[in-house]
């Protein structure tokens, strides 16, 4: 029972860092907020110049939605070890006795605070603006869209984790490369067929794939292939995995070489 | 054999940092042999790049150990290392802290990294804030507080679970005599009162001196000597330097040499000062060698090795030695 409590106390404290982080550092907040509603105004316009009709407006608009709940999804959980390597107060977190289970959680309940927030916004948002009624589709196909973008986003702030317990706080860079793989190869603004055959074999192995061509099927775009969700669920879950085990050899590795005591001096 | 009695028992602990691309890698610690019993506060002196701040990783959990066998707490540093980390602390003297945290938000999240409860947490933030005299600045953040300020809260911080044993890397660097003395004034209190074991490393020998029972002299990975300031002290060959004033000391002064073998730097009629290796032997024939002569002597200064003198000594000392 203590145990549990403190385990739970525990996981609360990447989660409160991150909220202190949010509320102190308007760059953050900027960042969550500013660049997510950039990004639906600027391409929602692009629609509009182009004369599409309303079910290619929610193609690219539930494209980038998706694009924005993955991407504040990381960014809480890339920072929560970003922000630490920043101050070099890495070593003096980790001398505690958390593992990276509580950190991984604690933060990323804050990304799916986040993520809930940008949806609703950019839901909002792209409701009053271009018509597109995002929230119509119903509780449940929104919830396993949502649901499977934050497993993505949760592997994705992993893996940046990983790379900045072996990079330092260049780190963040990976973030950005990772997500521009997911805007080019997993049909953010466009259907995957359009690529060339070998980069869509790369497509099938890419969770958000199959969470978009779920969702999209709701304004009348076909499905390829059967249990779509599953699919997407299953691979968003294996990569959860891989992730979490690539930031444990990574976390080992940087107290083997001393890396871990070069980023807090 | 682990001992409830050692807050810390190491065996041949090895440590090597890889080589950067081109370089050899780097031995930090070569067969390290230690015992700290429970409630000691054990220092740890040697020039930089000794090893001191790796051993003190190893120890906290920070740094994995190439080989060896050691238990802190009586906790084997290779298997239990999240419960290690959670009996212990650390504080180093350069404290990188989360910088726009306030001091009470910074003891509230350390406190969470603890598990503590939300009760105990504003209690120990209480207490701690009032212990380091941070009461007047529990809002400000800890980007804009004075460097003796941040050093009392990475002490307060690592007080929060309140440590079987506390690791220490220089605590007192770069602070003005008053914070430093409150610190040293605390640490004491600290071990007195709670029986904290204290592991501290420090470039300020007097605080070594003052604060610790038994001092290791760690050089190039390895302890060259373990003992007390005193034994120390008289470990070293060191010759002491006899300063005589009075007067009519100068006839005397010059046979000195060839009398007992004083080697002296000044000889005026009314000062004389020379460098013997015993006070045992060669005092008493110095005095009676001016007596003698007829000088009178007014005053005698010794001065003693100090442990600068044994950190010098040591450090310059080769290992075939």
């Amino acid at each position: 029972m203590l145990h549990w409590r403190s385990n739970l106390i525990q996981i609360n404290a990447f989660f409160f860092k991150i909220w202190l982080i949010t509320r102190k550092r308007i760059f953050h907040l900027f960042e969550i907020l500013f660049w997510p509603a950039i990004g639906l105004v600027s391409v929602g316009m692009l629609t509009r110049f182009l004369h599409l009709d309303s079910n290619m407006v929610a193609f690219i608009l539930i494209g980038v939605i998706a694009l924005s709940v993955v991407q504040i999804g990381q960014l809480d959980i890339s920072y929560v070890i970003l922000y630490s390597i920043w101050n070099k107060s890495l070593k003096q977190e980790l001398a505690a006795p958390v593992n990276m289970l509580h950190l991984i959680a604690g933060s990323w309940l804050m990304g799916v605070i986040h993520s809930l927030l940008v949806l609703i916004i950019l839901s909002g948002f792209s409701a009053y603006t271009f018509g597109f009624r995002f929230l119509d589709q119903g509780l449940l196909p929104i919830a396993c869209f949502f649901c499977g973008l934050l497993l993505t986003s949760a592997a994705v702030g992993i893996v940046v984790c990983a790379l900045a317990f072996r990079f330092g706080g260049r780190a963040h860079v990976g973030a950005n490369s990772i997500v521009s793989v997911l805007v080019l190869l997993s049909g953010i603004y466009y259907p995957v067929e359009v690529l060339p055959a070998p980069l869509q074999m790369v497509s099938a192995c890419i969770p958000v794939t199959y969470f978009l061509e779920y969702f999209r099927s709701f304004y009348g775009f076909p499905i390829n292939g059967s249990h779509t969700l599953l699919t997407g669920f299953g691979l968003a879950l294996f990569y959860l995995m891989a992730a979490m085990a690539i930031l444990l050899a990574a976390v080992h590795h940087s107290k083997k070489s001393g890396i871990l005591l070069k980023m807090s001096e | 054999m682990r001992s409830n009695e050692l807050a810390i028992q190491l065996q041949g602990i090895h440590k090597t940092y890889p080589g950067r691309t081109g370089s050899p890698p780097v031995h930090a610690l070569r067969s390290i042999d230690l015992a700290v019993g429970n409630g000691a506060i054990f220092c740890i002196l040697g020039p930089n790049g000794a090893g001191k701040t790796t051993l003190i990783s190893v120890l906290s959990g920070l740094l994995y150990p190439d080989a060896g066998k050691g238990y802190v707490c009586g906790l084997d540093i290779f298997g239990d290392r999240r419960k290690i980390r959670g009996l212990v602390n650390f504080a180093s003297g350069h404290a990188n802290l989360p910088d726009n945290f306030s001091v009470d938000e910074t003891l509230n999240y350390f406190g969470m990294l603890y598990g503590l409860p939300k009760r105990e947490r504003l209690r120990k933030g209480d207490q701690l804030t009032e212990f380091f005299e941070l009461e007047h600045y529990r809002k400000i953040p800890f980007n804009h507080l004075s460097t003796g300020l941040k050093q009392r809260l990475a002490l307060a911080k690592s007080l929060l679970n309140d440590p079987r044993v506390l690791f220490l890397d220089e605590p007192t660097v770069g602070l003005d005599p008053k914070v430093t003395l409150l610190i040293r004034d605390r640490l004491r209190l600290l071990n007195q009162e709670r029986q904290t074991t204290i592991i501290l490393t420090t470039h300020q020998m007097d605080e070594a001196e003052q604060m610790s029972e038994r001092i290791g002299f760690l050089k190039e990975g390895r302890f060259m000597r373990i003992a007390s300031a005193e034994e120390l002290k008289r470990s070293i060959r060191f010759q002491e330097q006899v300063t005589i004033s009075g007067r009519n000391l100068a006839a005397a002064g010059e046979q000195l040499q060839n009398i007992c073998g004083a080697s002296c730097s000044t000889v005026t009629q009314q000062r004389i000062s020379c460098r013997i290796d015993s006070r045992q032997k060669q005092l008493q024939p110095i005095l009676q060698a001016l007596v003698q002569s007829g000088a009178f002597i007014e005053d005698i200064a010794i001065t003693q090795a100090t442990l600068g003198d044994v950190f010098v000594a040591l450090a310059e000392q080769s290992d075939s030695d």
